[in-house]
């Protein structure tokens, strides 16, 4: 019983870990731009099979390419740590192609959605196109060393979900550490807060926002990588309904607000955990229904600011 | 040109004028698809499970039953848009938008998990009022007439003008007395009823009907049936919904590409064209052919 409920709660944490990931990526761009960036969810998926790729799994591109994979796989840490930094490269030629053109003239918020979904089509698409529409499983030996499960407090738990959750933790705690501390995260904060005050002060704006760019990405990457290894690879599609209940997320937590994205996510995860398993086939309605009642009472999220209209 | 492709075309052009309604309240809604799938589970519900309806076993359909299914599919989904409206209204910008998305989610999973609906196979069979695909160009076009009509119509009317100034700037006409929350609400129910009418017409038209019909995908494609149509006029979101749903059939021959092509597409439309294809000025030209006399001070009493 304690048992059941511990792995519950923890396969909640875990999967909420992830939520936050994604809406932290959200949110980075958000704080700058203003805009959300539709393309998070397939820079998810491009995480997830470039994880895969780079531990060595093999991929068949609907029998295009049968069995072909890279000669030596990298052990998973180094392959997620990789495929993070490599998804933060392709959201910054996101931002080239389907930001900078319309930052460039101004354009209203509203085409900066399509044009950001238009690159998550292309991205999903070509993942189609290569990786092929059918689902991987990561090899069992993928987290060789790992212990299956770990023994706390007497009950025995799934330790996929403990690395989950730490990996998240640590990527939250580096990520909120750089932002407080350094003299990047604290410009970047600035360009948040005031962009034209910032770029006053000599920070280059430009700079922090491909900056932003660089580490959403890496940060939706880290989340694809992770649902990878401990669940698997269901197809290209899999990031976009990350991607959605992320945005559930950044709701819920307050656009713009890095402790609220972590809240909201673990809150999210836990949320959806407590289901019981009978009802499992509407737990994705559920990260939607809590955003529906959370926006009927705090429109601006949980832990939002106000924002009040002028004239 | 394929009978088929082309009602799938009249379709998407429906689509994209249920979008654009709301949007010329100037209200980002992405419900469009829980509408669309809403009205199409009705018909398909209503069609295979009520013999009253009068569905024979050589699986066609009497024409006033669809006519009554289309009515009902709109009404079904116009009171879910004014229960739904009144609620996310309220919200502004990039939150109703998500809200929005939150709405086609839950109607998605909802069909999904339905003990009625079929899950994830659907519902099959669903009969069919005309006996080819080409039966189907009938009602499609005889919809689209109808909501440009209303589209039109409302350029000249009350309701129109005050919509359009809602879009201009909401505070500004709510000081001059305008119920900008019913402006919003009629506009949100408008695009529902047009959404579930034209599900029930999709329903019949491909004759299965699943959960996946109204997806946050879709949604996406429709608005961009809008921005790259131009939002400024009804012309817009026709023309983008029928160029748009005809173009990855027309790319069939790339094969596996034909989406990537798609999405770059929609990734490159809105910076070449930043008002979309119908512009204000082609309109403009437009309306000096239709008026070659050209009624004097007709061109100044324009806002």
């Amino acid at each position: 019983m304690i048992e059941a409920l511990l792995q519950t709660l923890l396969n909640g944490a875990a999967s909420g870990g992830v939520y936050a990931l994604v809406a932290l990526g959200y949110t980075l761009v958000f704080s700058v731009l203003g805009v959300i960036n539709f393309a998070l969810g397939a820079l998810f998926s491009l995480g997830g099979y470039l994880t895969y790729l780079l531990m060595g799994g093999r991929i068949s591109a609907n029998g295009g390419l049968p069995g072909w994979g890279l000669p030596q796989g990298l052990s998973f840490t180094p392959a997620l740590l990789l495929a993070a930094l490599l998804t933060g490269l392709v959201s910054l030629v996101v931002e080239r192609l389907a930001f900078a053109p319309l930052r460039r003239r101004r354009a209203e918020p509203l085409l900066y959605l399509i044009t950001s979904l238009g690159a998550g089509l292309v991205l999903v698409n070509l993942l189609q196109m290569l990786m092929g529409a059918e689902g991987y499983a990561f090899p069992a030996t993928a987290l060789a060393g790992l212990p299956d499960a770990l023994q706390v407090a007497g009950a025995r738990i799934r330790s996929v979900q403990v690395l989950l959750l730490a990996v998240c933790a640590a990527a939250v705690i580096v990520l909120t550490l750089w932002l407080e501390r350094s003299r990047s995260g604290r410009a970047l904060k600035a360009v948040a807060e005031d962009a034209t005050t910032a770029r006053l002060l000599g920070i280059d704006s430009g700079a922090m926002l491909r900056l932003a760019f660089l580490l959403s990405g890496a940060l939706a990457g880290l989340g694809g990588g992770l649902i990878g290894v401990s669940i698997s690879l269901p197809g290209p599609y899999m990031g976009i309904s990350y991607g959605l209940k992320g945005l559930a997320v950044l709701v819920l937590g307050g656009l713009g607000s890095v402790p609220g994205a972590i809240a909201g996510g673990l809150l999210m995860g836990l949320a959806e955990a407590l289901v019981p398993g009978d009802a499992s086939g509407w737990r994705d309605a559920l990260a939607f229904a809590i955003l529906f009642l959370v926006l009927l009472l705090r429109p601006s999220g949980l832990l939002g600011r106000r924002q009040v209209e002028k004239v | 040109m394929d009978p088929a492709l082309l009602v799938q075309m009249l379709i998407g052009a429906l689509l994209g004028i249920s979008v654009y309604l709301p949007l010329a309240t100037g209200q980002l809604t992405l419900a469009t698809p829980a509408f669309y799938a809403v009205g199409g589970t009705l018909a398909a519900l209503l069609s295979t499970r009520w013999p009253v309806l009068g569905a024979r076993i050589d699986g066609s359909f009497p024409l006033p039953s669809f006519l009554l299914e289309l009515a009902l599919g709109g009404a079904l989904a116009g009171l879910l848009a004014l229960l739904v409206g009144r609620i996310v209204l309220r919200l502004q910008g990039i939150y109703l938008a998500i809200a929005t998305i939150a709405l086609v989610e839950i109607v998605r999973v909802a069909i999904l998990n339905l003990p009625f609906t079929g899950g994830a196979v659907g519902i099959f069979g669903i009969p069919q009022p005309f006996p080819s695909a080409a039966g189907y160009l009938l009602p499609a076009l005889a919809l689209l007439l109808l909501a440009g009509w209303v589209c039109q119509r409302l350029e000249v009317m009350a309701l129109g003008r005050a919509m359009a100034a809602v879009r201009e700037d909401e505070l500004a006409a709510r000081c001059m007395g305008i119920d900008t929350t019913q402006v919003k609400l009629t506009a949100f129910v408008m695009s529902a009823v047009l959404a579930g009418g034209t599900g029930v017409l999709a329903a019949h038209f491909l004759n299965t009907w699943n959960a996946r019909q109204g997806s946050f995908d879709s949604a996406v494609i429709m608005l961009a049936f809008v921005i790259l149509g131009g939002s400024r006029s009804w012309l817009g979101p026709v023309l983008g919904g029928l160029v748009l749903t005809a173009l990855p059939e027309l790319l069939r021959p790339v094969g596996d590409a034909r989406l990537v092509l798609f999405g770059l597409v929609i990734l490159s439309g809105p910076a070449l064209f930043p008002q979309g294809l119908v512009t204000p000025g082609l309109l403009e030209r437009l309306g000096r052919l239709g008026d070659p006399a050209g009624r004097p001070g007709a061109e100044g009493s324009r806002p």
